[in-house]
């Protein structure tokens, strides 16, 4: 067989997965960026504006507001859970525990969970008057510190990106815990010997292990932080005021709420590239430090 | 410089007794290798000593210095690990510096012994390389000098040289020889190889499920094994063993194996007497036997004839894997033999150097007459 018809053939080949790739996901993209370029409510026919919507959108007082709630969210999903994922990995690595399968599983548990069902079950932990958390509070003699948590203008944000904290730390947690178990306990030995206690064992050898894990950690948790649409929806909606509105979430309000669709395609399509921008950086990160390791 | 002593120390791991009542005193400045196959218990005894495993019972002494409730740091030794355990993010320089700065040792200080070492190893053009950018042989060196620039009391190796190659092994065993010469300090060397054992160490402790079978130096333990487990142990090929019968004839003893009959030298008579007519186990190295052409001179020679199964030329000499009715044997006789496999030979026993045990008095591993 001469060579071109071998390329004829493969392409054929291709084809039906080709084809399903672009009618569902190619041309979506395509079609988004298209609508960001107009005037369009959904139903009649768009008018095309250039680059207007994004001009507007950099003027837009609330969706700049809503970028700076996704920067405070990146703070819960990212810092924070990567934190506290690495917190529980270390400790449920370090001693030898009854049970220890018991709590990585409990721990991982929260996400395993969807996030609709995380938010209808932290809304009744935060209810103003039934809520575990007040109800907590009451008990231990803090009732002054009880609040309509999801409703307090000052503690929303809080509120809600403590929900999104929980519910991904358990996935920094296992990547951290597979990272740990393949780190050699030699090199603790070695550590001992030399005289590395706790902290500088985990600082000197446990965290140069985990890079790798950290970065796929920072990357996966930065992305949802950028996107994070579902947890707010079931949550708060957005409320009290904006005080919780993030971008996904403005974006579906102009999209289905106030049919502003070429408006909202203009929010996708920038948070895409601001997530491609991010995803960029911390590569090139990674590649650099492998670079170094290999030089 | 110091001591070590290990003093009815017992270790267990929930119902697995891994050292059960180990007694070493190891000399100041002495090279003692630990020796026995896996999971005999060397290797455990070495990681408590360095403090990574707690004894369940007994003392371990540093010096004078009990070390039990010493932690690893404070025990002033340092470990050479059989993966080599070099910190994998860490550059050359920075692995064997780490210990010294951990301990908060001036800038100048710690650049000076890492280089006095890196120099000792010949390793001073690797420093700025990182531990994947090195070949095994050079790991190997950067682990030990890790463990020299921290001038400790005692040396601890496990099995080091094990991820190497033949040619290299045998290379770095001779170094580590040397090295010890040099430092005059107190080597303590795990490993399974009887060949690394013998050739290096100045005392050998042969291990057997967590006992200690026998301490002593290379040659005794060749020449005077304590039991059936060292004496199958140290030496290659291994010692031959029969089970055999002792009797008397004509003022005579015979060592008799129902295959064949071999004299007893007139000097050991006296020793071996009280176990006539008592069943034995007959040991002879494949060393001290040979072909009757080129045995050695003035030998108490006992003649046995049997068949040749198979030969191994190995250039400076030949093995012989040899039949006697039921019992199998290896001779190691002069390249100049001249046998054909299924030949029916005559092969001479040196009687000057052969073993009985009784296992009478312990059926596992019965114990030598001496």
């Amino acid at each position: 067989m001469d060579r071109s018809s071998f390329n004829r053939s493969a392409y054929l080949y291709l084809l039906p997965a080709l084809a399903i790739y672009g009618i569902f996901v190619l041309f979506p993209i395509l079609q988004t960026i298209y609508y960001s370029l107009t005037d369009w409510n959904g139903l009649t026919a768009p008018t095309f504006l250039g680059l207007q919507n994004y001009l507007n959108l950099f003027q837009d007082a609330v969706f700049i507001n809503a970028l700076l709630n996704n920067l405070a969210f990146i703070f819960f999903y990212s810092v924070l859970a990567i934190v506290l994922g690495m917190f529980f990995a270390v400790l449920l690595t370090s001693a030898p525990l009854r049970g220890m399968t018991f709590y990585r599983a409990g721990l991982f548990f929260p996400q395993v969970m969807a996030s609709v069902v995380i938010g209808m079950v932290w809304r009744w932990i935060y209810h103003p008057q039934y809520g575990a958390l007040n109800q907590v509070l009451r008990a231990v003699g803090l009732g002054a510190w009880a609040r309509p948590w999801l409703g307090d203008f000052d503690w929303a944000l809080t509120a809600v990106g403590i929900v999104g904290t929980w519910a991904q730390y358990g996935f920094c947690m296992v990547l951290f815990l597979a990272g740990i178990q393949n780190i050699s306990s030699a090199l603790y030995d070695a550590a001992r010997i030399d005289g590395a206690g706790m902290f500088q064992q985990f600082w000197y050898i446990t965290l140069p292990g985990l890079r790798n894990q950290l970065l796929v950690a920072l990357i996966s948790t930065l992305i949802a932080a950028i996107r994070i649409f579902d947890l707010v929806f079931v949550t708060t909606r957005g409320g009290p005021g904006y005080a919780t509105l993030v971008a996904g979430m403005y974006l579906y309000r102009n999209a289905f709420v106030i049919n502003r669709v070429g408006y909202a395609a203009a929010i996708a399509v920038l948070l895409t590239i601001l997530i491609l921008i991010i995803s960029y950086f911390i590569l090139r990160l990674q590649r650099t430090q492998e670079e170094e390791s290999f030089a | 410089m110091a001591s070590v002593t290990f003093d009815h120390v017992t270790k267990k791991f929930g119902d697995v007794v891994a050292l059960n009542d180990l007694n070493i005193k190891v000399e100041d400045r002495e090279f003692l290798v630990l020796v026995g196959p896996s999971g005999c218990g060397k290797t455990t005894a070495l990681r408590c000593l360095a403090g990574l495993e707690e004894v369940t019972s007994g003392r371990i002494l540093i010096g004078d210095q009990v070390v039990n409730d010493i932690p690893p740091k404070d025990r002033d030794i340092a470990m050479v690990f059989q993966s080599y355990a070099l910190y994998p993010h860490m550059t050359v320089f920075d692995n064997m510096a780490f210990g010294l700065k951990l301990r908060k040792f001036p800038k100048d200080e710690i650049k000076r012994r890492v280089e006095e070492a890196a120099q000792i190893l010949g390793i001073e053009t690797l420093l700025k390389r990182k531990p994947r950018e090195l070949s095994g042989g050079q790991r190997q060196r950067v682990a030990v000098g890790r463990a020299i620039v921290r001038e400790p009391k005692v040396f601890l190796f496990d099995e080091p040289l094990s991820n190497l190659d033949a040619k290299l092994r045998v290379q770095t065993r001779a170094e580590i020889s040397k090295l010890h010469q040099r430092l005059q300090t107190t080597f303590i060397y795990v490993t399974h190889d009887q060949v690394e054992a013998m050739t290096m160490a100045t005392r050998i402790a042969v291990m057997n499920k967590g006992i200690l079978q026998q301490l002593d130096t290379p040659q005794n333990l060749y020449d005077k094994p304590a039991n059936l487990f060292v004496a199958g142990f140290i030496g290659s090929p291994a010692m031959n063993f029969f089970s055999a019968r002792l009797r008397k004839e004509q003022g005579e003893l015979i060592i008799d194996t129902g295959d064949f009959a071999v004299k007893i030298p007139a000097e050991k008579r006296d020793l071996y007497a009280p176990y006539v007519d008592r069943q034995v186990i007959f040991g002879i190295r494949p060393e001290d036997i040979h072909n009757p052409t080129f045995a050695p001179p003035g030998i108490h020679a006992a003649p046995v004839e049997s068949k040749v199964d198979v030969i191994e030329l190995m250039g400076n000499e030949i093995f012989l894997y040899m039949v006697s009715g039921k019992n199998n044997y290896v001779a190691r006789v002069d390249p100049r033999t001249r046998f054909k496999i299924g030949d029916t030979v005559q092969l001479v026993f040196n009687m000057d150097n052969f073993h009985l045990f009784n296992p009478a008095a312990d059926s596992e591993n019965p114990p030598a007459i001496r």
